[in-house]
């Protein structure tokens, strides 16, 4: 789960790590009154989850509060779905560094990256000045040690009592990714200021999914969902990608479900979503081509190969839910597995073709989708159709 | 033969009391599988046939005699715990199938299995099976299709494609050796690298396939040791994600590009260049084989 800028830097105060003055705003002339009430000048900063956002136009600087509430409209009226924008001082800094800490898979370690020279991507660094970036593995039983920490903030080449200080950060840092159990805890750039002093201009924390039932603190808002049938999903808890093409992939297992992903890409089909109702899901064929459904795809394409999902089931839930919602489009069958003998008998009789081999539904799911998107076009004239 | 297991591997189960667990640990018996106990806190003197439960792993040896290997039905958040109880009992080989172990136990668990020179294997896996042998998981063994004895190692990041890629490796006159998931997670035990070196070395095995997908840098990994000549043998691979949008998780928790990495794209040239035969798609998997092998 990745924080917001804003939550990041909640997290950053807390843990004792130095960030600009800023607050919340949801609307334009909210973000006039903080500018105000801050000092200028100041920046706005679009609070979504996606890199790049100065490129996009996603973070603006003002000199004044008028200024201020045209920068945030502009990023409130994006075509990013912006609900709120971060309103910051604006530093003027001497130079920028990078700090961050992530897992080591390899070695079952956490490892701390930094640099002196920030603000920039720091994969693009790896690549163009590997050099320039210091690496220590921190051992993920024994934790961060101190002289870890003093030993990387002395290797940057900075002043003695700035090192001092970007040691303790680094300490702060690996505290809140250890005790919050985080994927990725980054600042970039870390602002070194003409007094000496060192702020977070930037904030990246993601908290890994999996240990949140430790971190009743973390709860995933609306916002954060590509779509409202993904958020329903995932309160279902049956894993979901919201896409916009034409065939509705309903399958199981993700390794599966992610190679017919690439046929239907392959044979020239577009995915609509990516649904999975295999494993513990897989009583849930009512609820999983309810989702599907919404997306008005041209095809449902159903694909599993199941073991602990048994495919009897599955086909069993796949005809009871045609019944109840008598879903428009056509519907690909390809079910394999625990009790397959039977699947195909019931999707048989059910008047469904029982295909064994998934090039061969995929195949056929792309024709279908392009027949359907033929026939609307015919049906529309040469105009195409928008989908609600 | 056949790598980490075969019928002479004497097993315990932890969490083998709860539906799931008992369920497969009857299939995992009736395919064969030396299991001599199952642990479940608080159930010491329950039976699951016949099969004897205990309170702890340590008094289930003691009563028992040593375990060489422990499969764990053991939810994600309790098997940290789990793994530690066994590694401190010197069981040298788990597999965890757990789905959803927090990313920073993994770590801790991938350190303490390689300091100790034990293997651990998972989590977010149907485990591993040697056709025809012992199983320590969760896999149709019954379907012949897949599940035929042989001379392949297979060794993947999947349980659903495994059964569909393994069916090809069948119809292409093949069967299987041993068949290692190591599991969907960003943190898996133990590694393909690791599954591969144990391949090498198994006489019975004349070639590995290799079921891999996008996110992390084993599949990199794998084609760095086929690279330095410290695999030998032919390498077929199919990796899945060619056509995964940049930074969505696809599936599996490990299956996410990020900052360029990653790519299937990518895993699929450095396994190319490394001399490995890769397959665009699962339908080839059979075919390369045959190739490779000159049949």
């Amino acid at each position: 789960m990745k924080l917001h800028e804003f939550q990041a830097k909640a997290l950053f105060r807390e843990y004792g790590i130095p960030v600009p003055r800023g607050e919340l705003a949801e609307s334009a002339e909210e973000a006039g009154s903080i500018a105000q009430r801050i000092g200028m000048p100041v920046v706005i900063k679009a609070q979504v989850l996606r890199g790049g956002r100065g490129k996009a136009g996603l973070v603006r600087r003002a000199a004044s509060p008028a200024e201020a509430i045209d920068a945030a409209r502009a990023i409130l009226a994006s075509d990013w779905k912006v609900r709120r924008v971060l309103v910051e001082q604006a530093l003027e800094y001497e130079r920028e560094l990078y700090l961050s800490l992530s897992p080591d898979p390899v070695a079952g370690a956490h490892l701390i990256l930094a640099s002196a020279e920030g603000g920039v991507e720091i994969e693009d660094m790896a690549r163009s000045a590997p050099e320039k970036i210091q690496r220590v593995r921190v051992e993920s039983m024994r934790g961060l040690m101190p002289w870890q920490a003093r030993h990387i903030a002395f290797s940057l080449g900075l002043k003695t009592e700035t090192a001092r200080k970007v040691a303790h950060i680094i300490e702060q840092l690996y505290a809140l990714y250890a005790g919050r159990d985080a994927e990725l805890a980054e600042i970039n750039p870390l602002f070194l200021l003409p007094d000496g002093s060192l702020v977070a201009g930037d904030a990246k924390v993601a908290i890994d999914d999996n240990a949140l039932f430790r971190h009743p603190e973390f709860s995933q808002d609306s916002a954060d969902f590509d779509s409202d049938i993904a958020r329903e999903a995932a309160a279902e808890g049956i894993p979901y990608l919201q896409f916009d093409g034409d065939i509705s992939l309903m399958c199981a297992g993700a390794g599966l479900t992610t190679a017919v992903y690439d046929l239907v890409v392959d044979f020239g089909g577009t995915v609509a979503n990516y649904l999975e109702f295999g494993g513990p899901n897989y009583r849930k064929s009512v609820r999983a081509m309810e989702l599907c459904i919404r997306n008005a795809p041209k095809v449902i394409l159903i694909v599993t190969f199941g073991t602990i999902a048994r495919a009897d089931v599955m086909a069993e839930g796949i005809v009871e839910a045609i019944g109840r919602l008598r879903p428009a489009c056509p519907i690909v069958t390809c079910i394999r597995g625990t009790g397959e003998d039977k699947a195909h008998e019931i999707l048989r009789a059910a008047g469904l073709q029982p295909l064994t081999d998934t090039e061969e539904a995929v195949r056929i799911a792309v024709a279908l989708a392009r027949q359907a998107a033929d026939r609307e076009a015919g049906e529309t004239g040469a105009s195409h159709g928008g989908r609600a | 033969m056949s790598i980490l297991i075969d019928t002479t591997t004497r097993v315990l189960v932890m969490g083998a009391t709860g539906a799931e667990g008992s369920f497969w640990t009857g299939h995992m018996m009736a395919m064969g599988t030396h299991v001599i106990a199952a642990v479940t806190p608080g159930k010491e003197g329950e039976r699951i046939g016949d099969l004897p439960v205990f309170h702890s792993v340590r008094r289930a040896i003691d009563a028992r005699g040593q375990a060489d290997a422990a499969m764990l039905f053991v939810p994600p958040r309790f098997t940290k715990d789990a793994v530690f109880e066994c590694l401190d009992a010197g069981i040298r080989l788990i597999v965890t199938a757990a789905d959803g172990i927090p990313l920073h136990d993994a770590l801790q668990i991938r350190a303490a299995s390689r300091e100790r020179g034990c293997m651990v294997v998972g989590g977010n896996t149907s485990g591993i099976i040697s056709p025809g042998k012992a199983m320590l998981g969760m896999f149709p063994y019954w379907i012949e299709r897949v599940y035929k004895p042989g001379t392949i190692g297979v060794m993947t990041r999947s349980g659903s494609l495994t059964n569909e890629v393994t069916s090809m490796v069948v119809r292409a006159g093949f069967g299987v050796s041993t068949l290692a998931g190591v599991g969907g997670d960003p943190v898996p035990g133990m590694r393909f690298a690791e599954v591969l070196r144990l391949f090498e070395q198994d006489s019975e095995t004349e070639a590995v396939v290799m079921i891999g997908e996008l996110g992390g840098t084993m599949e990199e990994e794998v084609a760095d040791q086929l690279a330095s000549g410290a695999f030998t043998k032919p390498l077929v691979a199919f990796i899945g994600g060619r056509h995964a949008p940049e930074g969505k998780r696809m599936g599996h928790a490990g299956a996410i590009t990020s900052g360029g990495t990653g790519g299937a794209r990518y895993k699929m040239e450095r396994l190319r260049a490394a001399g490995a035969l890769v397959a665009e798609r699962a339908s080839q998997t059979g075919t390369l084989l045959a190739q490779a092998l000159h049949r």
